[in-house]
């Protein structure tokens, strides 16, 4: 009998994979645009997470993993990997930002107004069970104010830092090409500020506000107040090999500023992303602001939420367990049979049910 | 002189995936690597067709190093047709062009994890094993920081506590696979989680290992002819699994590292690990020919 263990893998996976996509069936350009038009908060979420601006390609992404997050940031980011990096855009700042919403909880009124613009906030979360009768759900059209609010507008940490209640940052006079980019470049600690800033803007949202809240609730040592939240288009502008600047589109971005009262100035913490998410950019905001100072090893601190807040290694790793381990499964059962058959061999009176294995746990591999 | 001299046609993706730089930066990392024996070299880790933890350092590495004319084995716990070995095997394949193998003797790079081969690895071969995580300090200090440092100082005290505390708990160092190693005599390695039997195998060994950890994004290496000695006591000696009496109940083969098998009756049966050696056996013992080459443990010894 030979032992022909071969090929039988690499036929179940590939029917595996069949049988996942068996429940979607096909789908073509009709459904990606579908998915990206009916689905633009969750095409900002995925964006975000996989720092690549593209709706179709998130729509595709999404179409073709049936709506799985992981594997459709997964997809996003691998492709991404195929992409040289031609250029690097100029850096935005806030005030050239193309505002749809901007309120901000530490004021009753700000420069440029508090602007609700789109949002589910007051909306009364009451399922539309109508249109599964048959009804049509269309809501009411927009009334647009007599006077429009400013397009744009300054950010409210500028005031705060004009009437000397804030420190504002050094200026940075990196060169854009010069930023250092964490696609490029490991994530090392202390953490440059430009990769703890990229790296929250392509944390993964679930990650990020389950840490963001601890700190909220009391594990952190700063209490968030709301100093502005932004939903804006940026402009991305690029410069030509000729030396003239133009612009190659706009993204959706957000931006949170929250500040803490303690002592006699505010501190600030920040966050970006890609796509309109401001749970993300709240929580976020939260951790920057409770970073500095933070114990080793705490929740807040920079090393610990950088890293378990990256979706694609967090998730990557949790479903690498279903993987087999029995090599190293195995080597543990030797030293555990051996160790108790050592202390059988001492006692006299074994008493078997005593537990051997009372290590420090060794860690997931 | 013209534009379309200077470039290429468009095309989807480059050879082997990466594209140009990623594979400068992993050569760089690679050599330094091979410089510094056994330390770890931070690297950006790009995203790779599949997930992380799912060996997308070792295919970083492999993707780096292959060109068309490159012999591929990729085996994932000993097996050649384990389901994810089976799905990089192809992957590599696809984007590389490379030819496979599932002969130890007649790759040029073996994609491996968990296991070294049984059979010995030839100056020209490349050992690149995936690794979970590369930190062998992790156990004592999680912070990678703080551990950075320590590397630094080759402070490894408590190293060496933890596995004392192991003696005084239970009688023996309870370490299963990844066994911390010194390698050169400087820095202390998790060999991946290897089993203990196949950490020997890296001592002064005739191949070169990369080992590569994508979603920690470190690389290590322990070049060829390299000392790599697992962290003992003097009167505690090293001891791998207790596997060298045991005997494969599929091929006959006897003397190396076997998967046990739990059976009906409460007892159990045994299999060799290394597939492929398995699979030589039985050709052998059937009359098919001899393909077998030479291993590093003999009648279930390693010889010192």
């Amino acid at each position: 009998m030979a032992y022909v263990a071969t090929r039988g893998g690499e036929r179940a996976i590939e029917q595996s994979e069949r049988l996942f996509r068996e429940e979607m069936g096909g789908f073509d350009r009709d459904r990606v645009e579908e998915v990206k038009k009916s689905l633009p908060y969750l095409i900002d979420r995925v964006m975000g997470e996989a720092s690549l601006y593209d709706e179709d390609l998130a729509a595709l992404a999404l179409a073709q993993t049936g709506g799985e997050l992981y594997e459709a940031v997964l997809l996003l980011r691998a492709w991404r990997t195929t992409q040289p990096r031609l250029q690097v855009a100029e850096p935005v700042e806030q005030d050239t930002l193309f505002t749809h919403r901007r309120i901000s909880a530490a004021f009753k009124d700000i420069p440029g107004g508090q602007v609700l613009g789109p949002t589910l906030d007051y909306a009364h979360r009451i399922l539309a069970t109508d249109v599964l009768q048959g009804a049509l759900y269309a809501p009411d059209p927009v009334e647009p104010a007599d006077t429009p609010s400013p397009a744009y507008q300054p950010s409210v940490s500028a005031w705060q830092s004009e009437n000397d209640l804030l420190d504002p940052p050094a200026d940075d006079p990196t060169k854009s090409n010069n930023i250092p980019d964490l696609t490029r470049e490991p994530l090392l600690f202390p953490s440059k500020r430009a990769h703890t800033l990229q790296s929250l803007a392509r944390a993964e949202t679930g990650g990020v506000l389950a840490l963001g809240y601890a700190a909220m609730r009391g594990y952190g040592q700063a209490h968030p107040t709301v100093n502005e939240l932004r939903l804006a288009e940026a402009e991305i502008a690029v410069t030509h090999p000729d030396g003239r600047q133009f612009s190659a589109g706009r993204v959706k971005v957000s931006q949170a500023e929250v500040v803490d009262k303690k002592g006699e100035k505010l501190s600030i913490g920040y966050a970006a992303t890609f796509g309109w998410n401001e749970v993300k950019c709240i929580a976020a905001a939260t951790l920057d602001l409770n970073s500095p100072g933070a114990e080793k090893g705490s929740a807040t601190e920079e090393e610990f939420f950088l890293y378990h807040t990256e979706g694609v290694e967090s998730s990557g790793f949790c479903i690498h367990f279903k993987l087999p381990h029995y090599v190293t499964f195995q080597s543990s059962l030797d030293a555990m049979r051996d160790a108790k058959a050592k202390k059988a061999a001492k006692a006299p009176e074994p008493s078997s049910s005593e537990a051997v294995g009372q290590t420090k746990s060794e860690p997931a591999e | 002189m013209s534009l379309s001299t200077l470039t290429k046609p468009w095309e989807a993706m480059s050879y082997g995936f990466l594209d140009g730089s990623a594979k400068r930066e992993l050569r760089r990392k690679m050599l330094k690597s091979v410089a510094v024996p056994g330390c770890q070299m931070p690297y950006a880790s790009r995203e790779v067709p599949m997930a992380r933890g799912w060996g997308t350092g070792g295919l970083q590495v492999s993707l780096t190093l292959v060109n068309p004319q490159t012999c591929v084995k990729v085996i994932d716990q000993g097996a050649d047709d384990s389901v994810n070995a089976a799905s990089i095997r192809r992957f590599i394949a696809q984007v590389a062009g490379t030819p496979t193998t599932m002969d130890t003797l007649e790759a040029d790079l073996i994609q491996s994890r968990h296991r070294i081969p049984e059979e010995i690895l030839r100056e020209d071969q490349v050992l690149v094993l995936q690794v979970p995580n590369p930190e062998p300090l992790r156990p004592v200090q999680p912070n990678m920081s703080i551990a950075r440092q320590m590397h630094a100082d080759a402070d490894y005290g408590r190293m060496w506590l933890q596995l004392y505390e192991q003696i005084v708990r239970s009688g023996r160092v309870m370490q299963g696979a990844s066994y911390p190693s010194l390698v050169n005599g400087r820095h202390v390695m998790t060999p991946s989680p290897i089993p203990r039997w196949d950490v020997p195998k890296l001592h002064m060994a005739r191949h070169l290992t990369i080992l590569s950890a994508g979603r920690e994004k470190r690389i290590f290496a322990v070049p060829p002819y390299t000392r790599v000695e697992p962290l003992v006591f003097s009167d505690v000696p090293y001891k791998v699994e207790e596997h060298g009496h045991l005997t494969c109940t599929r091929s006959g083969t006897r003397g190396f590292f076997m998967n046990e098998i739990p059976q009906d009756d409460g007892s159990s049966a045994f299999e060799v690990s290394d597939s492929e050696w398995g699979v030589k056996t039985i050709r052998a013992r059937d009359g098919d020919g001899e393909s077998r080459g030479e291993t590093w443990y003999k009648n279930g010894e390693m010889p010192q």
